[in-house]
């Protein structure tokens, strides 16, 4: 399972999106990067787990969100 | 000591916890909410989007459609000229506040929107009616208080909702005197519910929330830095992020999360049911004096507010009175212009306004007062 950044528009979304994967075991945490993401709030969550289980899920919850494996920016 | 019975206007005192959450909050939260990787802004962001949650489980809603604005009046002003920026019919009631009263005549009277206002009857099936014949091909929202900040009379809500949801017309909701109070929800079919944080919701000054269901696009009135998309020259387009340019009020937030945790603790059955004993017990007081008018009607329902008005004396001047011997009530228009004139209250009204901490002891005391003031005025104009 290859580590990625989850990007998200606002810091809201970012708050919602650590704990729906917390609460699923999916270990992340958010880190601020403004380069991270055209459209991103600044803040990111790094996610360890499953990539895309993690994807997944935010979507599931219409959490607009953008996943870039990490060293790909 | 002073009593105070104007919690309609700002709830006093709060909640010890309130209080200490405040203390804390300066003490530990002195960041500033989405901005920097820091661990104070950190800790900030995480205490506000608690704040959030909070507030969004309590009326239903999800956390990233819930905007903590400065007061009632500034998410009414947000949601009104927000959702009408393309123009449109709007609908308002009569006993609407001036917050969403003046927005919207502003708007008529430029000519960007066309307005009507439906008049609320002591029967709900007619105040339905009203504003269901002023519906058109154009109606783009309804606004339509929860309840009646001059005399409390509670809105058909849900009836109202369900004209907006059959027509896909926006309804807006000042729920400033009813939520804490009422359990008002998105759920009800309100597309937007606007408050104040610092009334019934035993938050400090300062404090406001826009819920919307996020139905419909609001467009921002004020600009700026909101931590999201700084690259970008353009205003973000999503909530909460949209209408929430510049610093937030982050000590208010918590204190707003503190005042919804308190009613939860208490429940809000206990609360109104508390206010409504003390307000049953006032109105009995005051009723053997005839020379005293209730604003009242068997056919309503109400939140715990009661209107009145001494027979001889203006409303300023009962207040006035009252203030000299330690009791806080509001006299006046209360920023309702458009309810006096169905009311036949020209000089306004004094208000009572209890709150979860109001005694039914001082609302006796006082009802003794105000008829005190009242046999005075029989041999003397000057108390």
């Amino acid at each position: 399972m290859k580590p990625c950044i989850a990007a998200m528009p606002s810091y809201t979304y970012v708050m919602k999106g650590e704990k729906l994967l917390r609460a699923r075991g999916i270990s992340c945490e958010i880190k601020r990067n403004e380069k991270i993401a055209e459209n991103g709030c600044g803040y990111s969550l790094y996610i360890s787990g499953s990539c895309e289980y993690a994807e997944k899920i935010l979507k599931n919850y219409s959490i607009p969100v953008t996943i870039t494996p990490y060293g790909g920016v | 000591m002073l009593i105070n019975f104007d919690n309609a206007a700002t709830t006093y005192p709060k909640p010890n916890s309130v209080k200490a959450a405040v203390s804390r909050a300066i003490g530990q939260f002195g960041g500033n909410a989405g901005r920097g990787g820091h661990e104070l802004a950190m800790r900030t962001s995480e205490a506000v989007f608690e704040a959030r949650e909070t507030a969004a489980s309590f009326f239903g809603a999800q956390p990233e459609n819930t905007v903590f604005t400065l007061n009632c009046t500034h998410a009414l002003n947000l949601a009104i000229q927000g959702v009408m920026a393309d123009g449109g019919h709007l609908i308002i009631s009569h006993l609407e506040h001036n917050s969403s009263a003046r927005p919207a005549v502003r708007m008529a009277l430029d000519g960007k929107i066309k307005l009507s206002i439906a008049e609320v009857s002591e029967d709900d099936d007619e105040t339905v009616e009203n504003f269901r014949s002023l519906i058109c091909s154009d109606t783009k929202a309804i606004v339509c208080t929860a309840a009646s900040n001059v005399t409390g009379q509670i809105l058909p809500i849900r009836r109202i909702a369900e004209l907006c949801s059959k027509r896909g017309i926006c309804f807006i909701v000042d729920g400033a005197q009813a939520c804490g109070i009422i359990r008002l929800k998105l759920s009800d079919g309100i597309n937007i519910l606007c408050t104040a944080g610092h009334k019934g919701l035993y938050g400090i000054t300062g404090t406001g929330l826009l819920i919307s269901d996020g139905k419909f696009p609001i467009r921002p009135i004020i600009q700026g830095g909101t931590g999201s998309a700084s690259s970008s020259l353009k205003q973000p387009d999503f909530l909460p992020d949209s209408l929430e340019s510049g610093t937030m009020n982050v000590i208010g937030a918590i204190s707003v999360k503190e005042g919804i945790d308190f009613i939860n603790r208490i429940g809000m059955d206990r609360i109104r049911s508390h206010e409504e004993r003390i307000c049953r017990r006032f109105i009995k007081e005051l009723s053997s004096d005839k020379r005293i008018k209730i604003y009242r009607s068997p056919y309503c329902s109400y939140v715990p507010i009661v209107s009145f008005c001494i027979d001889g004396y203006l409303p300023e001047q009962v207040s006035e009175y009252l203030s000299k011997n330690g009791y806080c009530l509001r006299a006046g228009y209360h920023c309702a212009a458009l309810a006096h004139a169905q009311l036949g209250t020209e000089n306004g009204t004094v208000r009572f306004a209890p709150s979860v901490f109001s005694r039914e002891s001082d609302a006796v005391a006082l009802a003794n007062k105000i008829k005190n003031i009242s046999a005075t005025e029989k041999s003397s104009k000057n108390y």
